[in-house]
């Protein structure tokens, strides 16, 4: 396995970089993993792009790697450099030599630079030559990455150049055997997996107001609307976002929000809008650090519980906590389906890891998924002025939706409780069958959701219980030994608890989480009965690393 | 189409004397002389006396949050954009919180047509000030007398650049309905203040208070003079009624290449084929 860190300043392009050598890895064979790490911030700070590859499955980030690649000293001063490592740097730029840790080969970014009379930028062109040469790779592969990702033929030269003379830089050999050529699996982040699921499943509205790590998804839907036809909004606000959401959902778009929980703060009362008019929509959450402005650019885990309860009184919501880049592109079609045949929001809930870590994974195939998009009115021309009792149960607690433009469907979609047609009414009795007929739902839903699932040998000594993309690390773990299984919660509202009881009891459980107060423990708690004693969080912006967690879970519990 | 056939056979629950009965006439008589089906209406409304609106209309409605109609009817339009779309909200609803949502409306430029009954007070929750009640009047919410300027709501939306800005009177009838018919028929949006008393929480602006001030506008006013516009938006002791600023700029929905021959709805949801895209991640 390799692990490669690319780190300096922000503004010298390391995150496209990193994606870079990503794909190039996987084009010769091997899985890749890519974690990024930023601040918020334009120029300057410390960014950071950490590559995994093997010729197994790679999943999660680690801790401790092999071989970093310092474009500035920043690079160097925030990062922990053992013997162990190889350390890439410009050995005459950098100012404390006493930092320059491990085995150091030298790359003269200043000379190289000067010699080209190229700027600071190049320098990641140089780095990427410096390892191909490393691994004693072909320049050809790189080459043709350049290619693809400079299409500017002035700027693809400079970055050939600089490719080039870091390429010949670098006498050291690593051991590297190249598996074999892989043009079909694909890199992708989170983001682009929910984006192409939502694509799939036909999404043709998507309003929103940028909030990172949601925005790549904007930008994503934004830049293939024509191609699809979706209509995508930057609205003023998330509370705009929600309502135009909403707006379009009752007029017959498939339509979407997405965004990070301070901007789902301001959504929550157009989440019970839509709840109480019974509007389909989807909404991705895609967690940070909060609460407020929090830490935008990390991750965390905690808005579960804010998900699961949001808004004022009760409803039926789905809450949908994919762990890996094919559950978000799955799941996101199947939101869609979900929101139109049941009449409710449907949540994705990822986090900055997730949502903008790359991952290997096999093209995703779609000839089975199926788009459902529930009961609808076919229209009555002969009255086309009538009211329709929209609000009237036709199946599992759900009517007949209704389009705009529908002869003879007419009825009013409101906040208030209403009667079957939409009219406000105060009646109790009313209120108590409308009640029970949106909550009847849940019954149904919970058979159309994805069931808690156990991964790894069915009788290991402990059994991690886990939500959302902390499976990424438990997939790695499982690598490393067969002491250790998981079971990871792909859904959480609605589930038959039930079930889920019988499938935690008698085993020797501990519960990770990517937060302070083990939001899912207790919802467990509540929901069966079972405390589960033992529990690994972590919440200071970071993901688990695999051989941090790997090691937390032995001290705790083997 | 006669007016009546626009009853939604919902007796109103206002106030006896509520200026809302001359707006709702003033609207049904609208889009009955303007011959729109009730199929292919969505009456969008907020929430205040003004909200009731839809539920007495034979059309299609969505009765929103406070202060979010705009969103919602810009959801609406831009999902097809053949419906009229029509909106009601009070001063409280539009001028108040939903102000930004207002402005970026404006900007957008859709074609619909937006009803704020402006009664200086908030009416529902029983007699508040307003963001256009005016300084000094004591309500309760302000039982010392209102401190903070009033809100000129056409002033904001003629610096914001909207194509159509119009003022109505729930005390002239037949001339709101052609204001609003003319609103309904602009190719754009629409700002349609319409002055209306509360008789049961604002005495202060009663009939009498306007019909000493309003004054209709005359035939030969030239509506597409902007600072002619500014003029009459800024009176201060008479209020003009009838189409203050009309222009045309082109519609945010016309704008649009992904609804230039077909509106969304008429496209249909189909599962889409990514599998070129993919390549592109390999």
């Amino acid at each position: 396995m390799l692990k490669i860190k690319i780190g300096g300043p922000a503004g010298l392009g390391i995150m496209s970089t990193g994606l870079m050598l990503s794909k190039l890895f996987k084009r010769l064979g091997y899985t890749v993993h890519g974690y990024p790490e930023y601040p918020s911030l334009i120029r300057g700070g410390y960014n950071n792009y950490l590559i995994i590859a093997d010729t197994n499955e790679v999943y999660a980030p680690y801790k401790k790697y092999d071989i970093l690649v310092a474009l500035t000293d920043v690079a160097i001063t925030n990062e922990k450099i053992d013997e162990g490592m190889i350390l890439l740097a410009d050995i005459e730029s950098t100012k404390d030599k006493t930092n320059l840790k491990g085995k150091v080969l030298d790359l003269p970014f200043k000379k190289i630079l000067s010699k080209l009379e190229v700027n600071e930028i190049a320098k990641n062109s140089i780095a990427l030559g410096a390892l191909i040469k490393l691994f004693n790779l072909d320049f050809d592969c790189l080459d043709e990455m350049l290619k693809e990702n400079y299409s500017n033929e002035k700027l693809y030269k400079i970055n050939h150049q600089a490719a080039i003379e870091g390429y010949n830089t670098i006498q050291e050999r690593i051991n590297f055997s190249v598996s074999k050529k892989d043009t079909e699996r694909i890199v992708l982040s989170g983001n682009e997996a929910i984006s192409l699921g939502a694509i799939t499943a036909g999404v043709n509205f998507f309003a929103t107001y940028p909030m990172t790590p949601a925005s790549s998804i904007l930008h994503f839907l934004a830049e293939h609307e024509k191609s699809f036809n979706i209509i995508t909004k930057h609205t003023e606000d998330e509370i705009s976002a929600i309502n135009m959401a909403i707006g379009a959902s009752y007029a017959g778009a498939r339509s979407m929000v997405a965004t990070s929980g301070g901007g789902f703060s301001l959504m929550v009362e157009g989440l019970g809008l839509a709840a109480i008019a019974e509007t389909p929509i989807v909404i991705v959450e895609s967690q940070r650090p909060g609460p407020a402005t929090g830490m935008p650019t990390w991750t965390e885990q905690g808005d579960l519980k804010f998900v699961l309860n949001a808004s004022q009184d009760e409803f039926v919501r789905v809450v949908l906590t994919p762990g890996d880049v094919e559950e978000l592109f799955y799941f996101t079609f199947e939101a869609f389906n979900l929101a139109e045949k049941y009449h409710i929001p449907v949540f994705i809930l990822s986090d900055k890891f997730l949502s903008e870590s790359h991952f290997t994974t096999k093209p995703f195939k779609t000839d089975h998924l199926q788009i459902d998009r529930g009961l609808i009115f076919g229209g009555d021309p002969e009255k086309p002025m009538e009211f329709f009792p929209r609000y009237k149960e036709v199946e599992k607690g759900v009517g007949m939706r209704t389009i705009p433009g529908t002869p003879g469907g007419l009825y009013k979609a409101p906040g208030n409780e209403h009667d079957e047609y939409g009219f406000v009414t105060d009646n109790a009795e009313n209120r108590v069958i409308q009640q029970k007929r949106r909550f009847k739902k849940i019954n149904y839903i919970t058979n159309d959701i994805p069931h808690p699932k156990l991964y790894g040998k069915i009788d290991a000594e402990i059994t991690v219980v886990c939500w959302g993309s902390v499976k990424m690390q438990m997939m790695e773990i499982l690598k490393i030994t067969d002491r250790i299984n998981f079971i990871h919660f792909p859904a959480i509202y609605p589930l038959d608890w039930s079930k889920v009881k019988t499938m935690l009891e008698n085993r020797n459980l501990i519960i990770v989480e990517n937060n302070m107060t083990a939001q899912l423990k207790s919802v467990i708690a509540e929901n069966t009965g079972l405390i589960i004693e033992k529990t690994i969080l972590k919440y200071d912006g970071r993901p688990f690393f695999a051989d941090e967690l790997y090691e937390k879970i032995t001290g705790e519990a083997l | 189409m006669k007016s009546v056939d626009f009853n939604s056979g919902k007796i109103p629950n206002w106030c006896p004397g509520c200026g809302n009965f001359a707006i709702w006439n003033a609207i049904k008589g609208a889009i009955a002389e303007l011959d729109i089906n009730g199929k292919d209406i969505v009456n969008i409304s907020g929430i205040g006396c003004s909200g009731k609106m839809l539920n007495y209309l034979r059309t299609y409605g969505f009765h929103t949050l406070h202060g979010r109609t705009m969103p919602v009817a810009t959801g609406v339009k831009l999902t097809n954009h053949k419906l009229t779309v029509i909106v009601n909200g009070g001063d409280g609803d539009g001028y108040g919180m939903g102000m930004g949502h207002f402005i970026h409306a404006i900007r957008r430029n859709l074609n619909i047509t937006y009803l704020i009954h402006n009664n200086h007070v908030y009416g529902l929750t029983t007699g508040q000030a307003s963001p256009t009640t005016d300084k000094g009047l004591k309500s309760k919410s302000t039982p010392h007398g209102v401190i903070d300027e009033p809100l000129n709501g056409l002033f904001v939306s003629l610096s914001a650049g909207a194509t159509f800005i119009a003022r109505g009177y729930s005390g002239d009838l037949e001339h709101l309905k052609s204001i609003i018919k003319a609103g309904i028929m602009h190719n754009g949006f629409s700002h349609i203040e319409i002055l209306q008393p509360c008789v049961t929480f604002g005495k202060h602006y009663g009939y009498e208070y306007y019909d000493e001030r309003v004054y209709r506008i005359a035939d030969d006013y030239d509506p597409g003079n902007f600072e002619e516009a500014l003029k009459l938006i800024r009176e201060k002791d008479k209020i003009a009624l009838g189409i203050i600023y009309k222009v045309d700029r082109p519609t945010q929905e016309e704008q649009l290449p992904q609804i230039k021959n077909k509106t969304l709805i008429d496209q249909g949801i189909v599962k889409r084929d990514i599998s070129a895209m993919l390549k592109s991640f390999a």
